[in-house]
């Protein structure tokens, strides 16, 4: 009951909060990726580190002769095919996101024993979360355009994931634990940066100066377009999903005490 | 009126006991959603999403 109630709210406010943000970064965030793409193709020589990206079996052998890149695999062509992928992908993470705000602000709402979800409350989740999830990993792995060396693809994966735990378990012990102990979570979010990301020098070493220039006044514009994008599609994800708990976890958490009290 | 009746119901001492399972669940599945999305080196996968990947900063590429 109460697992249907949240997976039924989770599409419905990550359906909502993805198409919100597809239209969003149809305006600022994709034109940047486009521009990228075509200093992209200009690179002297292979990107420095591409390994595991792609290992895809090559079907396409009459082309794959042509140029050493190993992509072969199924790619959307550009236009509209890519934008309804892109779209399709957004509202699978925002469900992803969502199932996991929903979660927590369900358990928020139980634990207080009292009516504290909706939407006002759930932008408060919603921008913690953006500092957990979009903020905190910026800040070591800055937002990058198509075509920038970095590290190997899995170091970077691995430090990701530990920035966003941390960040968010440092954040939650702030918040919720009461007493000295809570001044842990300050440790907890200092960690991953006390790790430190993953890096490599010359991240358009691979260009001329002058495409490697313009690609950093790309980057630049794309950590704003990006920031502010997520933090329409947290806000959002975050302030449906109190409302959702609000209007329809509630009721099933009401009968789960009922039941409860009634076993007793 | 049944309202009422529901909310004067005092939540149980093993409060958190009685949502883990589906809350926990949740959480599993939204993890595992946000991996093939975001995540999975499958080629395939990394071109639907690769728009996606960059704007949400997961590490691309």
């Amino acid at each position: 009951m109460l697992f249907r109630r949240i997976v039924l709210c989770a599409l419905l406010v990550g359906a909502l909060a993805g198409l919100l943000v597809s239209a969003v970064q149809h305006w600022q965030v994709i034109p940047i990726i486009a521009a990228a793409e075509v200093f992209e193709g200009s690179a002297e020589a292979p990107e420095a580190a591409e390994p595991a990206a792609a290992m895809a079996h090559d079907h396409d052998d009459a082309h794959g002769a042509a140029h050493v890149h190993e992509e072969a695999a199924w790619e959307p062509a550009d236009g509209t095919e890519r934008h309804v992928w892109t779209a399709i992908a957004n509202v699978m993470t925002a469900i992803g996101f969502s199932l996991v705000l929903i979660a927590a602000i369900t358990t928020w709402e139980h634990l207080r024993g009292r009516r504290v979800a909706s939407a006002r409350t759930g932008l408060v989740w919603g921008a913690a979360a953006w500092l957990c999830v979009f903020a905190a990993p910026s800040l070591g792995l800055p937002p990058e355009i198509p075509g920038t060396a970095a590290a190997a693809l899995e170091a970077r994966q691995t430090w990701w994931l530990i920035a966003v735990l941390c960040s968010a378990t440092g954040l939650s012990v702030l918040a919720f634990v009461p007493g000295r102990l809570r001044w842990l979570g300050i440790a907890l979010l200092a960690l991953p940066y006390a790790l430190g990301a993953p890096h490599i020098d010359g991240a358009f070493a691979a260009y001329s100066d002058e495409v490697a220039r313009r690609m950093e006044v790309l980057t630049g514009q794309f950590a704003i377009a990006t920031a502010i994008s997520s933090a329409i599609e947290w806000l959002a994800l975050g302030s449906l999903a109190g409302w959702a708990v609000a209007r329809w976890v509630r009721p099933a958490l009401a009968t789960l005490g009922a039941a409860a009290t009634a076993r007793a | 009126m049944q309202q009422q009746a529901t909310l004067q119901i005092a939540r149980p001492k093993s409060a958190l006991l009685a949502i883990a399972m589906p809350v926990v669940t949740a959480v599993l599945l939204g993890a595992v959603i946000v991996y093939g999305v975001g995540f999975s080196h499958i080629a395939a996968a990394h071109n639907a999403a690769h728009d996606t990947r960059h704007s949400n900063v997961f590490p691309c590429h």
